[in-house]
């Protein structure tokens, strides 16, 4: 008798173990570049996501240079994941190629609208629909760093904006012999120079939508820093490198005296001249004469190949809710994309120390995040002959507005394909 | 007659495995890639799941209209210019270290280690070398060969940054070559080299009568797998240059690349396409090679 019930006893326990496993979904989580540093921060969001709703399991990968190459390959193997993390520009290009799912049809677009900024919403708005969970951000002009000796030295101080900033490249390059800053001149999407002209308030497209970024002003901007490029006042591997790389490369080598970006670049300094680390002053960004901020977010976004794309939402808006963005921001410099951020008492702390300063002058900025510009159709090669045409007009090949002029033709025949 | 046909049917149980993987990994994706290049395929058609649409010809009209590619197909061609520098400069070094002096197998070893070094690590210590304020030009400072502020990057000029990543590729292939070299020099009998020895012809003598036409089946298969190699030039310029400045060092295969692979606006048809014209012209570089160096005795080619 005794044996009958332990064996029934087995059995029912058996079977209720395998209908709770049948009921749970398991749903693929990939994230960009993430690992290992922040490892404890995604398991520990994820445990407490799992905990939350027991019948979700969550499988993280995180995908470094090939992830999109890695997307693409796992929609046509049918193993596409359920929840991928891409910035502003691939979410638009995924999103014009038909590779993802509207998420305000998953999630109401009410509680978007609360939960997040409608900068960040119209970020990752394709066609009308949104179609990313907004994530971290990080602005483009973010603060201003700069080495107190060297801006000493050249007699000058600190830019309140970029025609300060600019007028200074010279004097700067000459009484110290280091780089003022080093531009964004080209970077992998091309998109630099656009994001200056819609920084100093000059449109890319014009109102039904064609480029038009080759105005007489759009030229005098570009004319300056080829000046300024021709004269050797800019470092000429900004051409072949990422401005950030190079500058947080040449900083600590006191050879560029300010970096214009975000705290993540104070890190790099802490670990490479911690001397020069404790003495440098961190201050507002000069903006452009629009006075506005450019920057880019990480999108959390539901490919249309997800089998499971209402668990993936209830992630996807779970991990970008406001708690757990605030909560990332402690542990590195970024800034929450979710509108409860501004309030967050942990960005209103004073403090002498650099990466705190930046943390708190910029952390809860997330409304600002705005690339100036939406990408357009078939960008890869369009930002590649933006960039192709600016390396022309840097290196003499072409004047400035040929440059543009070039580039608008380009652009208008070949935007829509 | 029954032995006869078991004796077939176990050659081809043997032949098997290698038939399905070279028909799984080699034949069929060459005969699809060929498909493809005439088909419009990538992007939206395949995120919905549409199959390949066939477009004939079109997109080979495309790459001949476009700027780009033409330069990268001449810049790939121009390529080739290493594959002599590198068999000769590979064969020469390989003669010399195939003496058994002491010491020797130090530099077998040494100029193999390039062959094994990351291209990563290979790219940073390269542009220590091209810098403005690197190496090479502290050297040519030191040796006088450079005017006072004459220093520039190498890398960021568009008349040297071809030439300075198609010396990282010699750098990096020479010591392939010449471990080859090495491996078909130390098959020359050695009686040969001691009759001539005996016969009193010159160290010269002996390389040109007897090495070189010996080493034939050797050079033809180092000459085909260099110029293949130049062809598909792709790590070292995307690492150093990213195909920049102005696009002089950006070659076919970085074309074939960024059309196939580039964010979610990829074009299979086109990279396909573009992969064609590459596989033509390495297939008829392959035939000159073959022109030039086959065995007259009519062994090994």
């Amino acid at each position: 008798m005794k044996r009958s019930l332990t064996v029934l006893t087995l059995a029912l326990g058996l079977s209720a173990a395998v209908s709770a496993q049948a009921q749970t979904t398991e749903i693929t989580f990939w994230t960009w570049y993430l690992s290992p540093k922040f490892d404890g921060y995604i398991k520990d969001t994820i445990a407490a996501f799992e905990k939350a709703n027991p019948t979700i399991k969550v499988k993280w990968f995180d995908k470094q240079a090939s992830m999109v190459q890695d997307f693409v390959a796992s929609v046509n193997l049918g193993n596409a994941p359920d929840v991928v993390n891409l910035n502003i520009d691939e979410t638009a290009k995924a999103a014009q190629n038909g590779f993802l799912r509207p998420v305000d049809a998953l999630t109401s677009p009410a509680v978007l609208k609360a939960t997040y900024y409608p900068q960040s919403l119209k970020n990752f708005t394709v066609n009308g629909k949104v179609y990313a969970y907004p994530w971290y951000g990080s602005l483009n002009e973010g603060v201003l760093l700069y080495n107190p000796d060297l801006l000493r030295q050249a007699g000058v101080k600190a830019p309140r904006n970029m025609s300060e900033m600019l007028n200074m490249v010279k004097t700067i390059k000459d009484k110290t012999g280091a780089y003022a800053w080093v531009p964004a001149l080209k970077d992998p999407g091309g998109a630099s120079f656009l994001g200056y002209f819609f920084s100093d308030g000059l449109p890319i497209y014009n109102a039904q939508g064609k480029a038009a970024f080759n105005s007489p002003a759009h030229v005098a901007l570009l004319q300056r820093y080829v000046d300024l490029f021709k004269g050797g006042y800019l470092p000429e591997d900004a051409l072949r490198k990422e401005a950030f790389q190079l500058a947080t490369e040449l900083y600590p080598q006191n050879k560029v005296a300010m970096i214009v970006g975000g705290p993540q670049a104070l890190n790099r300094i802490k670990d490479t001249n911690p001397a020069l680390y404790a003495k440098t002053v961190v201050t507002a960004a000069p903006l452009g004469k629009a006075g506005v901020q450019t920057g880019t977010s990480m999108g959390l976004v539901i490919p249309v190949a997800s089998k499971h794309p209402a668990e993936a939402a209830r992630f996807a808006a779970f991990f970008s809710n406001n708690a757990n963005q605030v909560a990332f921001a402690k542990i590195v410099p970024i800034i929450p994309t979710t509108s409860a951020a501004q309030n967050d008492p942990y960005f209103k702390k004073a403090s002498t120390d650099p990466i705190a300063k930046a943390t708190s002058l910029i952390g809860a900025s997330g409304r600002l995040i705005n690339p100036g510009f939406k990408t357009p159709g078939n960008s890869d090669d369009l930002y590649k002959n933006f960039s192709d045409n600016i390396e022309s007009a840097l290196l003499g090949k072409k004047t400035a507005k040929q440059a543009l002029d070039d580039s608008v033709a380009y652009w208008n025949a070949n935007m829509s394909k | 007659m029954r032995a006869n046909w078991r004796q077939t049917l176990l050659s081809y149980t043997f032949l098997a495995p290698a038939l399905i993987l070279l028909v799984v990994f080699t034949f069929y994706p060459l005969a699809y890639g060929s498909y493809l290049g005439f088909t419009e395929y990538g992007g939206a058609r395949f995120a919905q799941g549409q199959p390949p649409r066939w477009v004939g010809l079109e997109n080979f009209r495309t790459l001949w209209a476009d700027d780009l590619f033409r330069t990268s197909l001449l810049n790939s061609v121009k390529y080739l210019l290493v594959v002599p520098a590198l068999q000769l400069a590979s064969l020469a070094v390989a003669s010399l270290v195939n003496n058994s002096l002491p010491g020797m197998a130090f530099f077998r070893a040494a100029y193999y280690v390039p062959v094994v070094t990351s291209i990563s690590l290979a790219a940073v210590m390269w542009e220590w070398v091209y810098n403005k304020d690197g190496t090479l030009n502290w050297v040519l400072g030191f040796l006088h060969l450079l005017p006072a502020g004459g220093a520039f990057g190498w890398l960021n000029n568009e008349n040297t940054a071809f030439w300075a990543v198609m010396l990282v590729t010699f750098w990096r292939g020479f010591g392939y070559y010449m471990v080859l070299y090495l491996a078909g020099l130390q098959n020359i009998p050695s009686e040969l080299e001691e009759a001539a020895v005996l016969d009193g012809a010159s160290a010269w003598q002996r390389f040109w009568r007897i090495t070189v036409p010996l080493m034939r089946p050797t050079i033809l298969l180092c000459s085909l797998l260099s110029t293949i190699a130049a062809l598909r030039v792709l790590e070292e310029v995307l690492v150093l240059t990213n195909g920049g400045p102005l696009n002089s060092t950006y070659t076919a295969l970085m074309y074939v690349y960024f059309k196939a692979f580039q964010g979610f606006n990829f074009d299979y048809g086109l990279a396909s396409a573009a992969g064609l014209v590459v596989a033509v012209v390495a297939l008829a570089l392959s035939v000159v090679n073959f022109r030039l160096f086959r065995d007259s005795s009519g062994e090994g080619g």
